[in-house]
């Protein structure tokens, strides 16, 4: 390969800085010790300290963590089955219904699922319609890894195992499940990660009960900006990034993401 | 992993602690920290809150299917279509012995024949708050509404102006100065009405809800279309700060909206006898008077009044005398029609 | 691909009925349904108190679609989106290309280093990525301008344009370069001739996955737009969060879906048929 010349390797550079000053930013006045957080005045641990005096946050960082735990991991299970029935049997609305949901605008699943749970089930909005959405979205990412996953494996391992008179679920656990394993984990980490992260489509569904981690975000933005706001989101980007790692090392498909 | 169960366990101390627990959905600024810790301590029990900045905003969230709440604080409008809708839970009169500290005047409204839902909480008049030092040099008039609407006015304050953030209460306005009722849901002179808005648009520096009462007392802004408490607030703030300016705020000589907003219950609310013992504290005439001393808010209770600094008693904006209040309209809720065609307006108005 | 006689076989059937049925009923009752509905409420009467009215009292209408087309609004702020989501595209573009070029002309082990240090920033929540702009903008007082708008756009989406574009450019056989360098031709007309037409499909792939969810977002308008700066998005919104009149959503709803609609078939039809030139 040709080697990278210094106008590329200065042009990427620059996009890199223009990708990571934001966030630094944001992490770096998450120690400012001024409220009004306009000019940098010392360096002070106070607003993490806050944070985690403050209950209306930590019951929504409680919330977040218990819908991303059930979420992910129904959404694991069903992704999961639907990669594999998409690499197998190539179904022809299987794609269509997996893949949708993740290539659309956000609020079209919110507020489709909004006027389904109000009007057809006529369901309190709260935990429950929550789950179903994060669900929703976060198969079709799973379907994507696993079936990455799939299709860079060799297709006569399966062949033989029929051949030699295995039946498909044996097929399955001793032969599917532990070479997609590693894809099934960053599935799951990848959903996990989105189902924290999410705000569009929980903003609509969410109802009054049930706050979460980007929601009590949203509202402390339009309402009163301190760097406590900087810092849940230093410590939501912690998170999320080494959950992010945690998935790239377990399946380098995840950073593929076919399309 | 630590974190994760301090969580857990917090998670699990607020559900078991929820019996002792009154949700309030209420407007911003318009209960005070020591009232409220008042109630707490007087009840026994905890007060959450939260809020919001508009009725639309509140009847949005309960037409979501919202059920956490126990008490909202709606304006009489609101109330109408809540109870309409049948959201709302009866009141016990049994435990509330002291409704009648009420004023009769704001018993038996329109929109709650007998009382049988609210109890009136407090009133507001949407008018214009000002910086009276500035008016005054710039040779301005203070109770018109020709301050926000005409550019001859506007020219001297460009940049300097912020209306509020609400189709009703932004056309009311308009509909007064332009000699019509708040009320008028004539699709042509809300036409006019949009035409005069975007008339005086470009020299307006934003819509606002809140932002206002801090920009005012601070001097970025010379003039506001809000409400009178907020404005109360505002002329605290910028005494409290030294500023060399001093706040006004008188109501429009056209006419101008009141509010009077009300304690409601819930249909499901969880805990229906606390909600009554929040309303019946704030029917005591030392509680309610904190509505106006310590937020500004007009007050239904006539009980209210001996407490009531005398100064405040006196503001006109605040606490309107029998003349002022033919001038001032309660808005009405509109009919699905027209809340679109309002909102179509109003789109109009924010891109245009 | 497959042998023909495995899929006739019995548990091989039932096999796939296992396996497919779940995550296809799932979506079909959680997705395609709630899509179904929201385009039938389109066709109902706006509640008394908001919502939806009955049914039985009110029945069918076309006249939000009335509605929205008696005034060419609503077809002005669908247009400012597309001209929003446009401009982010092609920013998000400018900015992606070299970084992808760089990544996939860098040794394998860099690569994926390089690859997660593009995704990392993406791990970040929405919101967080537009506060840390509205922190740099504020001070500048660029802040509620279409400017900050656009910058919290192509910047919540560029990494949707690296990846689709490295994963393109990295399969580029280098032999290729190679020889165009031997026949005298200069660094810009290798880059014209050979690297951008190979790279089509990716930039496509990217500028779909750009501009579809521009076209819908809200939140980086409301947040760091002025009051003027609407985008389809924030009416939807605004319908069923504000104003309680959920077929006037559902209407824009629809027409935003046709939109996105129309914006894929087209990229498909232009996938096609660059994949067939090939």
């Amino acid at each position: 390969m040709k080697k990278p010349g210094i106008w590329l390797w200065s042009a990427a550079l620059a996009t890199y800085g223009l990708l990571y000053l934001p966030l630094a930013v944001v992490v770096l006045f998450s120690f400012n010790d001024s409220e009004l957080n306009a000019a940098w005045q010392g360096f002070t641990l106070a607003w993490y300290r806050h944070l985690f005096g403050d209950r209306a946050m930590l019951q929504a960082a409680a919330n977040s963590l218990f819908i991303a735990v059930v979420a992910s991991s129904v959404a694991t299970v069903l992704g999961t089955m639907a990669g594999l029935a998409m690499h197998r049997w190539r179904p022809r609305l299987l794609p269509f219904l997996v893949l949708t949901p993740v290539a659309m605008p956000e609020i079209l699943l919110g507020v489709s699922l909004l006027l389904f749970f109000r009007q057809v089930l006529d369901l309190t909005l709260g935990l429950i319609s929550i789950l179903v959405a994060h669900i929703t979205f976060s198969i079709g990412f799973v379907a994507i890894i696993v079936r990455a996953r799939l299709a860079g494996m060799d297709d006569s391992l399966f062949e033989a195992a029929r051949d030699l008179g295995a039946t498909p679920w044996r097929t399955f656990t001793r032969i599917t499940l532990p070479l997609t394993l590693p894809a099934i984990v960053a599935g799951f980490l990848m959903s996990f990660t989105l189902s924290i992260d999410d705000f569009v489509i929980t903003f609509f569904v969410a109802g009054v009960g049930v706050t979460t981690l980007p929601l009590q975000i949203y509202s402390m933005i339009k309402v009163a900006v301190t760097p406590e706001v900087n810092a849940i989101s230093t410590l939501l980007m912690a998170l999320t990034l080494s959950l992010i790692v945690l998935a790239a090392r377990v399946a380098p498909e995840t950073l593929r993401g076919s399309r | 992993m630590k974190a994760l169960l301090a969580i857990l366990c917090l998670a699990c101390a607020t559900l078991a602690r929820a019996a002792d627990v009154l949700y309030l959905y209420n407007w911003n600024n318009y209960i005070s920290e020591a009232t409220a810790e008042r109630f707490e301590r007087w009840c026994g029990c905890r007060l959450k809150q939260d809020y919001y900045s508009d009725n639309e905003e509140m009847l949005a969230k309960l037409e979501a299917g919202a059920t956490g709440y126990d008490l909202l604080v709606p304006t009489g409008n609101a109330v109408q279509t809540l109870i309409r809708k049948k959201e709302l839970r009866p009141l016990d009169r049994q435990a509330l012995p002291h409704l009648s500290n009420i004023d009769p005047g704001y018993l038996n409204a329109w929109y709650d024949p007998g009382n049988q839902y609210s109890v009136p909480y407090a009133t507001t008049v949407t008018l214009l708050g000002y910086n009276a030092d500035r008016l005054r040099e710039l040779g301005l008039p203070t109770d018109s509404w020709a301050l926000i609407f005409e550019p001859a006015y506007l020219a001297k304050l460009k940049g300097r102006v912020t209306v509020l953030n609400s189709p009703r209460e932004l056309f009311g306005a308009a509909l007064r100065y332009l000699g019509h009722s708040v009320q008028d849901t004539d699709p042509a002179h809300w036409h006019a009405a949009r035409d005069l808005i975007l008339r005086a648009k470009p020299y307006w520096a934003t819509f606002s809800n809140s932002t206002y009462i801090k920009d005012l007392a601070i001097g970025n802004i010379w003039v506001a279309h809000g409400y009178s408490n907020d404005m109360f607030r505002a002329r605290e703030d910028a005494k409290a700060a030294g500023r060399p300016f001093a706040i006004g705020f008188t109501i429009p000589k056209e006419g101008a909206v009141l509010a009077v907003d009300n304690l409601v219950i819930h249909r499901g609310s969880r805990r229906p006898d606390l909600a009554h013992r929040f309303i019946e504290f704030m029917l005591d005439g030392d509680n309610a008077a904190d509505i106006s001393n310590l937020i500004g808010a007009g007050n239904p209770n006539a009980a209210a009044i001996p407490h009531i600094r005398p100064a405040l008693a006196g503001e006109a904006a605040i606490f309107p005398p029998p003349a002022e209040r033919t001038r001032l309209e309660m808005l009405r809720d509109l009919e699905p029609r027209q809340r679109r065609l309002l909102s179509r307006l109003w789109t109009e108005i924010k891109v245009r | 691909m497959r042998a023909p006689s495995f899929a006739t076989r019995a548990p091989e059937r039932l096999t796939r009925w296992l396996v497919t049925l779940p995550p296809a009923a799932f979506l079909i009752v959680f997705f395609l349904l709630p899509a179904l509905i929201m385009a039938a409420a389109s066709w109902r009467e706006p509640g008394e108190f908001g919502g939806l009215a009955p049914l039985a009292d009110n029945g069918w209408t076309l006249e939000a679609y009335r509605f929205v087309f008696a005034d060419t609004i609503y077809a002005w702020i669908l247009l400012k989106s597309f001209t929003v989501a446009g401009l982010t595209t092609l920013l998000c573009l400018l900015f992606a290309y070299p970084l992808a070029l760089l990544i996939a002309r860098s040794p394998r082990r860099q690569r994926d280093r390089l690859v997660l240090l593009v995704i990392l920033p993406f791990a970040s929540n929405l919101l967080v990525r537009v506060y840390a702009w509205i922190m740099i903008l504020g001070p500048a007082n660029l802040l509620y301008s279409p400017l900050a708008v656009l910058v919290g756009m192509v910047y919540v989406h560029l990494p949707f344009m690296i990846l689709p574009l490295y994963t393109n450019l990295e399969k580029h056989d280098p032999a290729l370069l190679e020889a165009a360098q031997d026949l005298g031709a200069g660094s810009w007309t290798r880059f014209r001739r050979i690297t951008w037409p190979l790279s089509l499909p990716g930039v496509l792939s990217g500028a779909a996955l750009v501009f579809i969810p521009v076209l819908g977002m809200f939140a980086i308008p409301e947040l760091l737009g002025g009051t003027g700066d609407l985008l389809i998005g924030n009416l939807i919104k605004e319908q069923f969060l504000d104003n309680r009149d959920w077929p006037l959503g559902a209407t824009l709803s629809l027409l935003l879906t046709g939109a996105v609609l129309i914006v894929a078939g087209l990229s498909a039809a232009l996938a096609r048929r660059l994949g067939s030139s090939r």
